[in-house]
């Protein structure tokens, strides 16, 4: 079987690859380990709202709820509220939601092979030349001479290919989750609890679906030796909104919050999506980021598919574009969750008493001077802590 | 060696095989296994969201 580009993979990331290079004319494979696309759903299923605009996605009814803003909460209950682009969006339906990327990527002329898992890569003359895969107890060969690993987190292939993409336990977050009905007093916001009991190096997350449905999670940082599942638990009994809650699904998994890898192209191969490590630091969200590299990666396909040169210098447009885009942005957070990390429960107290919803937006736009000069003013022995972001 | 996987606990979510350092463990239709690549680091067993894996 021979192809122009082979992806490994069909989440966000893979579809979105395969969508764009398979209608700029390129014939392209996407194999899928999984019988089922967009299951086990590892992901509180929060996409923030000015994506939809940016990447031109559409929410069909049943497929999202619509979310206004974000609450977040103190150690000591405290609450803020923050309404700005990043906070408003949707919680999706991501069985739904991954699987209409794929078939929206299938209509464009990408040829999808489910139940397919890559084993190894299949090189030539030192060059790469497809991928070894296995399905119905059948081992054979793909060709093509580019390789996309939209692999996700796993990332094996990329890892074969001499990717760094092996997340280390600091910066990671393991996080588990549960969908619930029957929760009292879900308000369209997204909830955020913050606190070193509640979740060491993490939080917890309510992302509501319904008037009285969410998906109910913790993260904790991957080095802190905190068990998720016990301390959501403990969260869940200790608070009577979810006295009559029914958990109907259980999710959960391990997400980067480190930087992305040093280099996401090599000759004939390219990395996209959470497989890149391409995931916002602070709050583990990468299904939006997954869809725009995965865009911007089969338009650099497409470059080298006209020039028939897969080299890494032509592919390298797409980690230009990508790094020009998000890069800073990402650096920041990745800051950001390093300073947060170094809060004890007094701390984030007493910052939540001294800020306001203002001062929180400015922080969601890593605009951190003025804030950090104001929280100074009351705690300047969290100069230290402070300083790396001024 | 290898880990001990509880698959009554084991949730499918791949975290485990994102932190090997000698890819010993393969996620295929949600269930884990773990070949004798494995150097009983233990880095597997402390990520597991769902404490399903022991040395
Ligand atoms: C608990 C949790 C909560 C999260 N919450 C959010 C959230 O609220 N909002 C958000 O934006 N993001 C969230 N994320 C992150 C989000 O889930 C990922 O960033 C997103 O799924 C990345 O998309 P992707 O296409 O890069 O990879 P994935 O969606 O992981 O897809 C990778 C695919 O590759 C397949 N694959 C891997 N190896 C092989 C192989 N060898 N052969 C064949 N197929 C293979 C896998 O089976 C999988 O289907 C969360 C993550 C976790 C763990
Ligand atoms: S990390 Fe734990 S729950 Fe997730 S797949 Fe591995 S063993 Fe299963
Ligand atoms: S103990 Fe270490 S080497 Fe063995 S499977 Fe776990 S992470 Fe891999």
């Amino acid at each position: 079987m021979d192809f122009d580009a082979i992806v490994i993979g069909a989440g966000p990331a893979g579809s979105a690859f395969a969508g764009r290079a398979a209608k700029g004319g390129m014939r392209v494979a996407v194999i899928e380990k999984k019988k089922d696309l967009g299951t086990p759903v590892r992901c509180g299923e929060g996409i923030g709202g000015h994506w939809f605009e940016s990447l031109g996605l559409k929410i069909e009814s049943g497929v999202g709820y619509a979310i206004e803003g974000a609450a977040v909460y103190a150690p000591d209950g405290r609450e803020l509220v923050v309404k700005n682009d990043e906070t408003t969006g949707f919680v999706v339906e991501r069985k739904i939601f991954d699987k209409q990327l794929a078939i929206a990527a299938a209509r464009k002329g990408a040829h999808f092979y489910p139940k397919t898992m890559a084993t190894g890569l299949v090189k030539e003359a030192g060059r790469i030349a497809g991928v070894s895969v296995q399905r119905d107890g059948e081992a054979f060969e793909m060709r093509a001479p580019l390789v996309v690993s939209a692999e996700g987190m796993e990332a094996k292939i990329a890892r074969e290919a001499g990717f760094n993409c092996q997340a280390n336990l600091y910066d990671v977050d393991s996080c588990y989750e549960y969908e619930m009905a029957g929760i009292a007093g879900c308000h369209r916001l997204i909830e955020l609890y913050f606190g070193n009991k509640i979740a060491p190096r993490g939080y917890v997350w309510v992302f509501p679906k319904g008037d009285d449905v969410a998906n109910v999670g913790i993260g904790v940082g991957g080095s802190m030796g905190a068990d998720p599942k016990r301390l959501l638990d403990d969260f869940i009994a200790k608070n009577p909104r979810f006295k009559k809650a029914e958990p109907i699904e259980v999710k959960g998994g391990v997400i980067s919050v480190g930087a992305p890898i040093d280099s996401f192209v090599k000759d004939g191969f390219m990395v996209v999506g959470t497989a890149a490590h391409q995931v916002d630091p602070i709050h583990g969200g990468g299904i939006a980021l997954a869809i725009e590299a995965g865009e911007m990666a089969g338009d650099a396909a497409l470059a080298a598919f006209e020039k028939q040169d897969y080299s890494a210098r032509t592919l390298k447009k797409y980690e230009d574009d990508w790094r020009a885009a998000e890069g800073q942005k990402l650096s920041k957070r990745l800051k950001l969750r390093k300073v947060i990390e170094q809060l004890n429960d007094d701390d984030f107290n007493h910052i939540f008493k001294e800020i306001g919803d203002s001062d929180m937006l400015k922080v969601l736009d890593s605009d951190f001077k003025p804030v950090v000069a104001k929280i100074l003013l009351k705690r300047p022995s969290l100069l230290k802590v402070l300083m790396s972001l001024v | 060696m290898v880990v001990k996987i509880d698959d009554s606990k084991c949730i499918g979510c791949a975290g485990c095989v994102s932190v090997c350092p000698v890819m010993a463990l393969t996620l295929v239709e949600n269930k884990i296994s773990c070949d004798a690549k494995c150097i009983s680091c233990g880095t597997c067993v402390k990520v597991c969201p769902a404490r399903a894996l022991r040395l």
